[in-house]
């Protein structure tokens, strides 16, 4: 999303600053694999136990695959979407060449569902240009329960598909901040709401014809279906239809739609634990500390605990420190998951990948286990996607950290003492200080945040991608009083020799830091500090100045 | 579209006309057309709409309305002319006269004043003209068929001058003493006056097109005798 769309409302909801651009739709790097998906799903529904956790998958080949893997992932719908669909700011090159039509993913997702006995485990969702109800009918006799609609609600409420959504020019209003254009708007909801009684109306036609009393009863017979017999000429007669068209129904008690009731998720014993002795500081706002020891079966510590707080207090949560959990040993993956303000987690050993993922407040502090006599700097203490969408909080890990460290990060303070490849990859926001080695491509897409990177070896322009970042060296006392003041809280919070090394020797070791800055975002806080103190030259935040 | 916020800036404005006491002396046309940096304003105007209602839906042509705007507006004239006479043989008749259903679906006509797309042609047309763009197209190789066109109305001219341009021989029949049909006889002086047509009616005869005058097929000529 380019810099001048992003207002302050917009900024606002997605926890950037006004006017930092950013890259969306968002490359998911914490999902590599159906394990990651899992993982996922499994951290929004500790955080949320009464979620309904929906998967969009595009229509392609091997999509069924896909698709058993999300229903035993418990994710509670499946969305396919096909081809035809895209925003007015999408790139021709992938309107036109991008997926594949819904009902090649739609047939192929229905028919593994089925053939695996996972049908009854999820609904299924199609979306992707539907526009009339026998698109809906097909969509259903296919295997579809739900449809999703995207342009054509728009066009009831008067896009006239204009293809700049990305200009900020608008002319209906829809896809705009300019208030000027936002005041043409001329859409009314009981515009979508015609258009979807017609919509159902025909669908109800259609059914009528086929002779099915409900939705529910119409889906998966694709046996009524049958291709057109007037394109079966030329070229069209090499084409094979019979796999869309595969009867899935042989078996008439196998199961063709999602049968199951919604449930609440149970956690974890753990987590309950840390729930039910945490009752104090939940009710009454008392401090309460809390020792346990972890093993790697224990996913997500924290993460339901910070759900309730949430529900209870908003997203201001807790006063800081008023939950302080000690853990022992090798914490699961996605330590400290949405953790909230009010939590402080304490690891002794070690943790695993999406430490303090999609944090918005809170502390997390990994240490190594008391007694180990290995150099912290030199020793990998937490796994990958460290920090990923976090919002808040600050995390202090005493040890080298893993691949795509703070991706995606927009708010989040950290000091790690080494990063692996692809550090503050994607970051919008935020604070990171690494006091160690990092790997290659550093800051790729990084377009707001500061990170300060200890480069003892001066070779570190050599490891980060300086496509969208300028590297400065720590010059100003602003600069200088951050950096101290984390790497303080760094010694505080975990001992650390090597950052206790650097503050001992302070005036000889900050020159050797590197402030990695991004272009942008670096005009967009001058234009903040302008607006702090306004005269007759300023301009808004969100104004372009090139 | 170069300049995308264009349409918020400038307003529509359309050509003036003549005051009424010099209208009330002569039959002659009355519009003043805009002047050159106007003119680029007008056609800035163009949002370049993902889907352009003016092409598509409203010109019967499909002049490529969006396209030759653009050029306007970056000042490629002799560009936007071959835009124009790409769909469109007489621009400057329909610059002056057509009812302009390209501005009625306009995209901007939603909520706002639609470009002045039949003035920006006129004038590109216009430049043509006297930029000396507008030469006879000769073609190549004569096909050594003959065609008979029957009325030498706007489709009469039309259609003789694309197969013309294919290399047939061909001879227009008119009933009326005058070529022009519908244009010199149906439409007044105020609106299309005579010196537009004969300026066009010279290019088509460079072209190699006869013009029989006078001659009203079925009546003094028959069917037969045009095989």
């Amino acid at each position: 999303m380019p810099g001048h769309k992003v207002s302050a409302e917009i900024a606002a909801v997605r926890h950037t600053i006004p006017g930092v651009t950013l890259i969306s739709p968002p490359p998911h790097h914490d999902i590599y694999s159906i394990e990651d998906l899992a993982q996922l799903i499994f951290d929004l529904k500790t955080i949320n136990p009464t979620a309904r956790i929906s998967v969009k998958l595009v229509s392609e080949v091997g999509v069924g695959t896909i698709s058993a893997g999300v229903a035993k992932g418990k994710a509670d719908t499946v969305l396919i979407c096909g081809q035809d669909g895209g925003t007015g700011a999408s790139p021709l090159t992938a309107i036109k060449h991008a997926g594949l039509p819904w009902e090649l993913g739609l047939a192929e997702i229905q028919q593994s569902l089925i053939a695996n006995r996972l049908r009854n485990r999820i609904r299924v969702q199609v979306d992707g240009q539907l526009k009339t109800g026998r698109d809906l009918a097909i969509a259903a006799l296919l295997g579809a329960e739900e449809f999703g609609f995207g342009t054509s609600l728009l066009i009831t409420l008067g896009c006239v598909m204009m293809r700049k959504c990305h200009l900020n020019t608008c002319p209906v209003g829809i896809g705009t901040q300019n208030p000027v254009l936002r005041a043409r708007f001329s859409g009314k909801p009981e515009y979508v709401e015609r258009f979807l009684r017609f919509i159902a109306q025909e669908l109800r036609e259609y059914m009528a014809m086929l002779g099915f009393k409900t939705v529910d009863d119409m889906i998966s017979h694709s046996e009524l279906l049958y291709p057109e017999p007037a394109i079966e000429c030329l070229k069209a007669q090499n084409l094979d239809f019979s796999n869309i068209f595969y009867p899935v129904n042989k078996d008439k008690h196998s199961i063709r739609r999602s049968t199951r009731q919604p449930e609440t998720w149970q956690v974890g014993d753990l987590e309950a634990e840390i729930g039910a002795k945490s009752q104090p500081a939940l009710s009454r706002k008392e401090p309460v500390t809390l020792e346990f020891p972890v093993r790697n079966i224990h996913r997500a510590v924290g993460t339901r605990l910070s759900g309730e707080i949430v529900k209870k207090y908003g997203a201001a949560g807790l006063p800081d420190g008023c939950i302080r959990i000690n853990l022992k040993g090798s914490a699961g993956q996605s330590l400290g998951a949405f953790l909230c303000p009010g939590i402080t987690i304490h690891v002794h050993g070690d943790a695993n990948d999406y430490l303090g993922k999609g944090m918005s407040g809170g502390r997390i502090i990994v240490t190594p286990p008391p007694g180990a006599t290995f150099p912290a700097h030199e020793n990998i203490i937490c796994g990958n996607v460290v920090l990923y969408g976090a919002t808040g909080g600050e995390i202090y890990i005493n040890g080298i950290a893993g691949e795509r460290f703070c991706v995606r990060n927009s708010g989040a303070s950290a000091v790690v003492e080494g990063v692996g490849d692809h550090g503050c990859e994607y970051m919008t926001g935020g604070t990171v200080v690494i006091i160690g080695q990092t790997g290659k491509n550093f800051a790729a897409g990084m377009s707001g945040g500061i990170a300060y990177v200890y480069d003892r070896t001066e070779m570190f322009d050599t490891l980060c991608n300086l496509d969208m970042v300028n590297l400065e060296s720590v010059w100003s006392k602003s600069d200088q009083e951050i950096l101290h003041n984390m790497l303080k809280n760094h010694v505080k919070y975990t001992n650390s020799r090597r950052a206790k090394m650097i503050l001992e020797n302070w005036e000889a070791q900050f020159p050797l830091f590197v402030k990695v800055m991004p272009i942008d975002y670096q005009l967009v806080l001058e234009r903040m500090r302008l607006q702090e103190h306004p005269s007759e030259e300023t301009v808004s935040a969100t104004e372009e100045v090139y | 579209m170069a300049k995308s916020t264009a349409f918020l800036e400038f307003s529509r404005t359309d050509p003036a006309k003549k005051n009424v006491a010099e209208r009330l002396r002569n039959f002659r046309e009355f519009e003043i057309p805009l002047n050159h940096t106007e003119l680029l304003h007008q056609a800035a105007r163009c949002m370049d709409c993902g889907v352009p209602g003016c092409h598509a839906f409203g010109c019967p042509l499909h002049n490529r309305i969006p396209d030759w705007n653009d050029m306007v507006y970056r000042e490629k004239w002799q560009r936007a002319f071959l835009l124009l006479q790409a769909t469109n043989n007489f621009p400057e008749v329909t610059g002056r006269i057509c009812p302009a259903p390209c501005e009625a679906a306009c995209t901007l006509s939603i909520n706002d004043k639609p470009v002045t797309i039949r003035h920006l042609e006129l004038q590109i047309v216009e430049k043509a003209w006297r930029e000396g763009w507008i030469q006879p197209v000769i073609a190549a190789q004569k096909s050594g068929k003959r065609v008979a066109v029957i009325g030498s109305g706007p489709t009469g001219l039309t259609a003789a001058q694309q197969l013309a341009r294919r290399g047939h021989a061909i001879t227009i029949f008119e009933k009326s003493d005058r070529i022009g049909g519908l244009l010199r006889y149906g439409i007044p002086d105020y609106k299309l006056e005579k010196w537009v047509i004969d300026r066009r009616l010279e290019q088509l005869k460079a072209e190699g097109i006869r013009f029989e005058t006078g001659v009203d097929a079925g009546v003094d000529i028959s069917a037969r005798y045009l095989k």
